[in-house]
């Protein structure tokens, strides 16, 4: 990871707020993010979001984050912006997790089937909620994925490249790709399919993780395939591996199955259906 | 489940026909008729149980098509002028929802133009108006239907058809109206298999996505598309209403000329003339399903009488359709028996001393073999 490039800022905004400032805990393409904790020893997250990042992007992130209030959704605290050395930095304090993310536990270790059936739960409550308020997160990985603490339940945070469909999109038609983690990324995401992303994308990519968390592969990737050749078998829709599907269905999960189809509408229509058949695999545990 | 009967032009008396009683629902037409006409209609197919109405505004070309639209107040009197932009369909989906509410049918078919292309954000577009009328009537007796106007030539490109799937799939919509536009000659049978097979997976992505199909206006091909998985297919008087097509079966004009009696049969999945529906029966060629239509035996009875028996012929394709689909959703037959039963019967034409040479020289079973190819190469189109 490279040097906070803004830690200044978030100095100058901890003081500002009279927080005492942490260190810095995670960066992206538009902003970085740092620990701090409240006069009253509540422990929140500040992110800054770099100078010359799109506006609109952000400002969507925080139209976002204000339009969602769900329990495993991160919480925003505060919006504003700093003036630092005469350029406007825009921040927002969230809700710190101390329990880390998805990507720390894996450092670990693989996750059992039970906790990934609890977390799919939870995560699975997120993206219902975030398809009600005509969202799209589009960025489901387990970086974005926190716990409150060591037993908590999983939070989706970073709506960074939020997509609103009430509004049009940011992203223009003539591109290949659209944005979000390939990695993670579902088929219409990758192709910029731009009428088919919906809380589907979501379902896709929620599943990916929660197969990387569990088996440790990508759901799409051959033996002895490589990161990008699986991401080039999502983008070409050809559909799990055999070896993930047969692994699957050994130990009953046969609704993370059904989230990995390449079209959405081969995978769950509403966010209930999909609740459902997650809670129906429990039976197998 | 049941088949439907897509009301046309001067077709309500078959409504009620007792003959045709196996309908298990129909599409009403307020292109054809005006509001009395179909409060009419309604009121006396209410005294029928479990029979599902479905009123389609009939909106697919709006500035050319009236006929009696501009009776209904749904019906934009600014069409000429207008954009089509979201808004303007909201404020017929309002009005749309309060007049299916005044005249109480079970269900009302989302408002869809027929494009001059067939862009995503056309389908976007269907979602919204859907979207809307379920907004509108929630709560209500009358149950909204998302509406689905697909080209057969679009649906050739591969993945069109899961993409189109997965765009109408967005509809909180689960009960479908299929509207395929295609440029098939006038209702000649469709014939090109890969519209059939992309119209095929089509149905097959809604169906087992959780969206009920019902496909309208369909003619003989209707046993591809229950193949697919349809839950209803429609048709009407005229064979194939395929809709914005003329000539074959056309109703006579005030110019003289008449039309020409058909005779639908199974055994080779064709409309027969007299001449040939003679020398095919004198070769004993005809199905089973023909021996049980009871207008079989009427039209057989016209003809040495010299008596005219065009009514008879759309009576009796109607009641084979009902008939068929009722079999083919029952199991008791499958569209690959028919398909090759019928594959046969044309080569049994063919080789037929004295050979049988039908009346049109298109007549000749072509498309049985492109629907075999259809039926077995869908599964693996993509």
């Amino acid at each position: 990871m490279s040097a906070y490039v803004l830690e200044s800022v978030a100095k100058a905004i901890c003081d500002s707020v009279g927080y005492d400032f942490g260190c810095g805990i995670g960066q992206g393409a538009f902003k970085e993010t740092f620990s701090a904790t409240q006069a009253d020893g509540v422990p929140v997250a500040v992110k800054v979001l770099k100078p010359g990042c799109s506006a609109e992007r952000s400002d969507r992130e925080v139209e976002a984050m204000k339009r969602c209030a769900h329990p495993n959704v991160a919480a925003l605290i505060e919006l504003s912006a700093i003036d630092v050395d005469g350029v406007q930095y825009p921040f927002i304090i969230e809700a710190f997790m101390s329990g880390g993310t998805l990507e720390d536990r894996l450092g670990a270790g693989l996750i059992s089937r039970s906790e990934l059936l609890k977390i799919g739960d939870a995560l699975i409550g997120a993206v219902d909620h975030i398809a009600a308020q005509e969202l799209v997160h589009r960025d489901f990985k387990p970086a974005n994925i926190m716990f409150a603490d060591a037993r908590g339940e999983a939070v989706i945070g970073d709506f960074g490249i939020v997509r609103d469909l009430r509004k049009d999109s940011l992203t223009q038609t003539y591109l290949s790709s659209g944005p979000g983690t390939p990695f993670f990324a579902a088929p219409e995401q990758l192709t910029n399919d731009k009428a088919l992303i919906d809380w589907r994308t979501d379902q896709f990519a929620l599943a990916v993780t929660l197969v990387i968390a569990h088996f440790g592969f990508h759901p799409y990737q051959r033996d002895g395939e490589n990161d990008s050749q699986a991401i080039s078998r999502v983008a070409s829709r050809s559909g799990p591996s055999p070896t993930f599907v047969q692994m699957a269905t050994q130990i009953e999960l046969p609704a993370l199955i059904k989230m990995l189809a390449p079209w959405p509408v081969e995978r769950f229509r509403t966010p209930p259906m999909l609740l459902n058949a997650w809670r129906a695999q429990r039976g197998g545990d | 489940m049941p088949a439907f009967h897509q009301i046309g032009h001067d077709s309500k008396n078959l409504l009620f026909d007792e003959g045709l009683n196996r309908f298990g629902g129909a599409i009403l037409s307020p292109l054809n008729y005006t509001p009395d006409d179909v409060a009419d209609q309604l009121t006396r197919l209410r005294e029928r149980e479990n029979f599902v109405t479905l009123f389609d505004p009939h909106l697919y070309r709006p500035q050319s098509e009236r006929m009696c639209l501009p009776s209904w107040d749904y019906y934009p009197r600014d069409v000429e002028t207008a954009d089509f932009t979201p808004n303007w369909w909201a404020g017929i989906v309002d009005k749309l929802a309060e007049t299916a509410l005044k005249l109480g049918p079970t269900a009302v078919a989302s408002p869809a133009i027929v494009p001059k292309t067939f862009p995503d954000e056309f389908y976007l577009e269907l979602v919204q108006n859907g979207n809307q009328l379920e907004s509108v009537l929630r709560g209500t007796p009358v149950k909204p239907t998302q509406t689905i106007v697909a080209s057969l030539v679009d649906l050739t490109a591969p993945q069109r058809a899961m993409s189109i799937a997965s765009i109408m799939s967005k509809s909180r919509i689960e009960e479908c109206l299929l509207v395929l536009i295609g440029n098939t000659d006038p209702r000649r049978e469709l014939a090109d298999p890969e519209e059939l097979k992309g119209a095929m997976k089509l149905i097959a992505a809604l169906e087992s996505g959780g969206q009920r199909v019902t496909f309208a206006s369909c003619s003989s091909e209707m046993i591809l598309w229950k193949a697919a998985g349809a839950t209803n297919c429609a048709t009407g008087k005229f064979f194939n209403l395929r809709r914005f097509t003329i000539s074959r079966f056309e109703e006579p004009d005030s110019s003289g000329g008449g039309q020409l009696g058909y005779w639908f049969e199974e055994a080779l999945l064709g409309f027969l003339r007299q001449s040939d529906l003679l020398r095919v029966n004198a070769q004993k060629l005809l199905s089973d399903a023909s021996a049980g239509n009871p207008f079989s035996q009427q039209i057989l009875e016209n003809i040495p009488a010299q008596k005219a028996w065009v009514a008879l012929g759309w009576r009796h394709f109607m009641y084979w359709f009902a008939d068929a689909e009722f079999r083919l959703s029952g199991g008791s037959v499958s569209a690959e028996d028919l398909v090759t039963a019928a594959d046969a019967t044309w080569a049994a034409v063919e080789n037929s001393k004295p050979k049988i040479f039908m009346e049109e020289r298109q007549n000749n079973g072509d498309w049985v073999r492109q629907w075999r190819r259809a039926l077995e190469e869908f599964p693996y189109f993509e």
